[in-house]
C-alpha cells in the first residue's frame, strides 16, 4: 500500500516538472527564437533554420530601426504618453480614491455609485469614438492621456488599499498637529502606499506601452502613431503581402527592397525585440507587489 | 398665539441651522471635494455620454449635424443588420471563437496552478511563474508578430520543422481551418501563467489543517484533491465562470484583428471587428452602433442567466 502509493506519486512528481519546464520553455523560446532573428542578418535568415544561435550576428537591423526617423517618431510619442499617462493617472485616482477612502465625507457613497453604473452599462466602442470626435481629440496627443486617466478597477484598489492599510488614527494625529488634507495625502498616505502605488503604476504604464488600437483606430493624424501601432501596421503589410505573393516571390521580393543585410522581416523581428525589452525588465522586479496587490483587490474589492 | 410664534421661528432657526450646517460640512471636506471634481466630470464625459451615444443606433448619425443634432430614423438600422447576409455567420463566429476560448482557456489556469500548488522547491515555482507572466505583460501585437514569423511559410520554425520531415510548407494563417486553433493557443498561451495567480492565492487559503486530517484518515493525494481542494476553489472559480460566460460575445477583438488574414474572413469576421470596421474604417456609424449595441445586449442577458443558474446551484454569485 505504502509502497503503491509513493510509486504513484513519484510519477507524478515526475510529469508535473516536467510539464511545467515544458509550459516555461514554450513561453520563454518564441521570444528568444524572435531574439536570434534580430540579431542574424536578414537576407541570410530568409535561409531558415535559425533556432539557438544566430548565423550571422549582426546589430545592423536594430541600427536600421533607430534610424528611421518614422520609428524614432513613434518611441517619442510611446514614451510621452506613457509617462504623462501614467504619472497623470496614478496621481489622480490616488486623489480621488483618498478622497472616498474617508467614511465621513458626506455623498461618498452616492459619488461611488456614480462611477459604478458606467462598468455595468457603456457606450461601446463607436459611441465611444464619437466623443472623442466632438471633443476634437482624435487629431492631438491628448487622446492617448485624457481617455485613460480614471478606471473604476484602479480607483476601488487605491480606495480599499488607504482604508484597510492604513491606520485611521494616523490621519487623526496628523489632524491635531495641525497638517491639512492636501498635507496629509502626499506627507503621509501616498509613501505608505508605495508597493500598491508601484502595482497600480506598473499596469498603467504597461498599458500605455502596449496599446496599438487607439492609434490604429481613433487616431487620424499619421504623425500621431504610436510604436505599437506602427508594429501592427507592418505586420499587417506583411501579411497582406503573404496572403497575396505566390510562395518564392516574397523571399526574392523581399531581397530587391534592401540592398543592405536587412529585410522587412528582421527589421521586424528588431523592432519587437525594442518593444518588449523594457517589458521584461521592468516587471520581475514588481512581480512581488502585483501579486499582493492583486490579492488586495480579489479579496476586498 | 405667541408660543405658535416662537414655535415657528424655532423652525426657521432649525432650517437656518440646517443650511448653515451643509455649508460648513463643505467648507470643511471642501479639500476631498476638490479632489473628486476631476474624476465626476471625467465619468460624465467618457462614461455617460458615451451611453447616450448608443441613441446613434436609431437615428442617422452625419458628420456636419454630430452627436446632439443627427436626425431619428427608427429602427432602420437595426432592420438592415438582422437581414444582413452575413448576420448568422459573424453571431456563429463570436459564438464559437468565445466558447472555444472558454473551454480550454478557463480550466488551463486552475490546471496549472494545482500543478504549482504541488511543487516543493520553491526557486523552481517562482521561475514557472516569472516566466509564465511574461506574455500578458506585452501587447497582443507582439504576440501577433512574434506567432506570425513562428507560423510563416518563409522560414517560419514550424514550416522549417515540417520541411525536415520532407512536407511542404503551409501558410498557416492563410488557411481558415487553422484560424481557431492559432486563436485558443495564443489566448491559452498568453493568459495561462497570469491567469493562475488568482487561483493561487485562494490555494494559498486553504486550511493546511484539512489536508493533515485528511491523510491521517487514509486518503491519499487524489482524494484531497476532490475533496479539500476543488471544494476550496468553488467560490472562485464560479465566480469568475460567471464573468467569463458574460464575456461570451466578447471573442477578444484585438487578438482577431491582428490574426485574421483577407483568406480567412469566413471564420474569423465576430460582431466587434465587423462594427469596428463598417463604423470606423467605412463611417457607418450609426449601423455599428447597432451591431455593438447587439452584441452588449446579448453579452447580458447570457451573464444575468450564468448567474441565476450559478446562485441556484451552487449558492455563489455576483449579486
Amino acid at each position: 500500500m505504502v509502497i503503491r502509493e509513493s510509486l504513484g506519486e513519484k510519477i507524478f512528481r515526475v510529469f508535473n516538472y516536467t510539464a511545467l519546464s515544458l509550459l516555461g520553455a514554450a513561453t520563454f523560446y518564441p521570444f528568444y527564437y524572435v531574439l536570434v532573428q534580430s540579431l542574424n542578418d536578414g537576407r541570410d535568415a530568409l535561409k531558415g533554420g535559425l533556432y539557438f544561435l544566430p548565423r550571422v550576428w549582426t546589430l545592423a537591423n536594430y541600427m536600421k530601426a533607430f534610424e528611421d526617423p518614422i520609428i524614432v517618431n513613434a518611441f517619442m510619442i510611446t514614451l510621452f504618453r506613457t509617462i504623462v499617462g501614467t504619472v497623470l493617472s496614478v496621481l489622480l485616482t490616488a486623489m480621488a480614491a483618498y478622497a472616498l477612502a474617508r467614511k465621513d465625507l458626506p455623498g461618498r457613497s452616492a459619488i461611488s455609485f456614480y462611477f459604478f453604473v458606467t462598468t455595468i452599462f457603456s457606450g461601446g466602442m463607436i459611441p465611444f469614438f464619437i466623443v472623442l470626435r466632438e471633443l476634437h481629440l482624435t487629431s492631438t496627443i491628448w487622446i492617448y492621456i485624457l481617455p485613460a486617466v480614471y478606471s473604476f478597477f484602479n480607483l476601488i484598489v487605491m480606495r480599499t488599499y488607504f482604508q484597510s492599510s492604513i491606520p485611521f488614527e494616523l490621519w487623526e494625529s496628523a489632524t491635531i498637529d495641525g497638517y491639512n488634507e492636501q498635507k496629509i495625502f502626499f506627507k503621509i498616505y501616498l509613501p505608505l502606499s508605495l508597493p500598491m502605488l508601484a502595482t497600480i503604476t506598473l499596469f498603467v504604464g504597461v498599458g500605455h506601452w502596449n496599446d496599438w488600437f487607439t492609434g490604429a483606430y481613433y487616431v487620424t493624424d499619421k504623425k500621431l502613431r504610436p510604436a505599437a501601432t506602427i508594429l501592427q501596421q507592418i505586420l499587417s503589410e506583411a501579411n497582406f503581402e503573404q496572403s497575396t505573393d505566390v510562395a518564392g516571390n516574397y523571399r526574392q521580393g523581399s531581397s530587391l527592397v534592401s540592398a543592405a543585410n536587412t529585410t522587412p522581416e528582421s527589421l521586424r523581428m528588431a523592432f519587437v525585440m525594442i518593444i518588449t525589452i523594457p517589458i521584461i525588465f521592468i516587471y520581475p522586479f514588481l512581480q512581488r507587489y502585483f501579486v499582493n496587490g492583486i490579492m488586495i483587490g480579489s479579496i476586498k474589492g | 398665539m405667541k408660543e405658535q410664534l416662537s414655535q415657528g421661528s424655532m423652525v426657521l432657526k432649525k432650517e437656518n441651522n440646517y443650511k448653515n450646517n451643509i455649508l460648513k460640512k463643505i467648507l470643511k471636506y471642501r479639500i476631498l471635494y476638490l479632489f473628486l471634481i476631476p474624476p465626476v466630470i471625467w465619468f460624465f464625459v467618457f462614461g455617460y455620454i458615451p451611453m447616450y451615444g448608443i441613441t446613434l443606433a436609431f437615428r442617422d448619425y452625419r458628420f456636419d449635424m454630430g452627436l446632439w443634432h443627427s436626425p431619428w430614423v427608427g429602427f432602420r438600422y437595426v432592420d438592415k443588420f438582422f437581414s444582413y447576409f452575413q448576420f448568422w455567420n459573424l453571431l456563429r463566429n463570436s459564438f464559437l471563437i468565445s466558447f472555444m476560448k472558454l473551454l480550454i482557456g478557463f480550466p488551463a489556469p486552475i490546471i496549472l496552478a494545482l500543478l504549482l500548488n504541488e511543487v516543493r522547491i520553491a526557486k523552481c515555482k517562482r521561475i514557472v511563474q516569472t516566466v509564465s507572466y511574461l506574455p500578458h505583460f506585452v501587447s497582443w501585437v507582439v504576440v501577433a508578430t512574434i506567432f506570425t514569423k513562428f507560423l510563416s511559410p518563409h522560414g517560419g520554425f514550424f514550416n522549417d520543422l515540417r520541411q525536415l520531415f520532407g512536407v511542404e510548407p503551409i501558410f498557416y494563417l492563410g488557411q481558415a481551418r487553422y484560424f481557431y486553433l492559432t486563436v485558443v493557443f495564443t489566448e491559452v498561451w498568453k493568459g495561462v501563467g497570469f491567469g493562475s495567480i488568482i487561483y493561487l492565492a485562494a490555494l494559498s487559503g486553504i486550511n493546511p489543517n484539512l489536508y493533515a486530517a485528511a491523510s491521517i484518515d487514509g486518503a491519499g493525494k487524489w482524494r484531497s484533491l476532490l475533496h479539500i481542494t476543488l471544494p476550496g476553489l468553488a467560490p472562485t472559480i464560479s465566480i469568475l465562470l460567471i464573468l467569463s460566460v458574460g464575456n461570451l460575445m466578447k471573442a477578444g477583438f484585438e487578438q482577431i484583428l491582428l490574426f485574421q488574414t483577407p483568406a480567412t474572413l469566413t471564420v474569423s469576421e465576430i460582431l466587434e471587428t465587423y462594427s469596428l470596421k463598417t463604423g470606423l474604417r467605412e463611417g457607418n456609424i450609426s449601423y455599428a452602433t447597432v451591431v455593438g449595441l447587439f452584441q452588449s445586449l446579448v453579452s447580458m442577458a447570457l451573464i444575468t442567466t450564468a448567474n441565476y443558474s450559478a446562485r441556484k446551484f451552487s449558492g455563489t454569485s455576483l449579486w
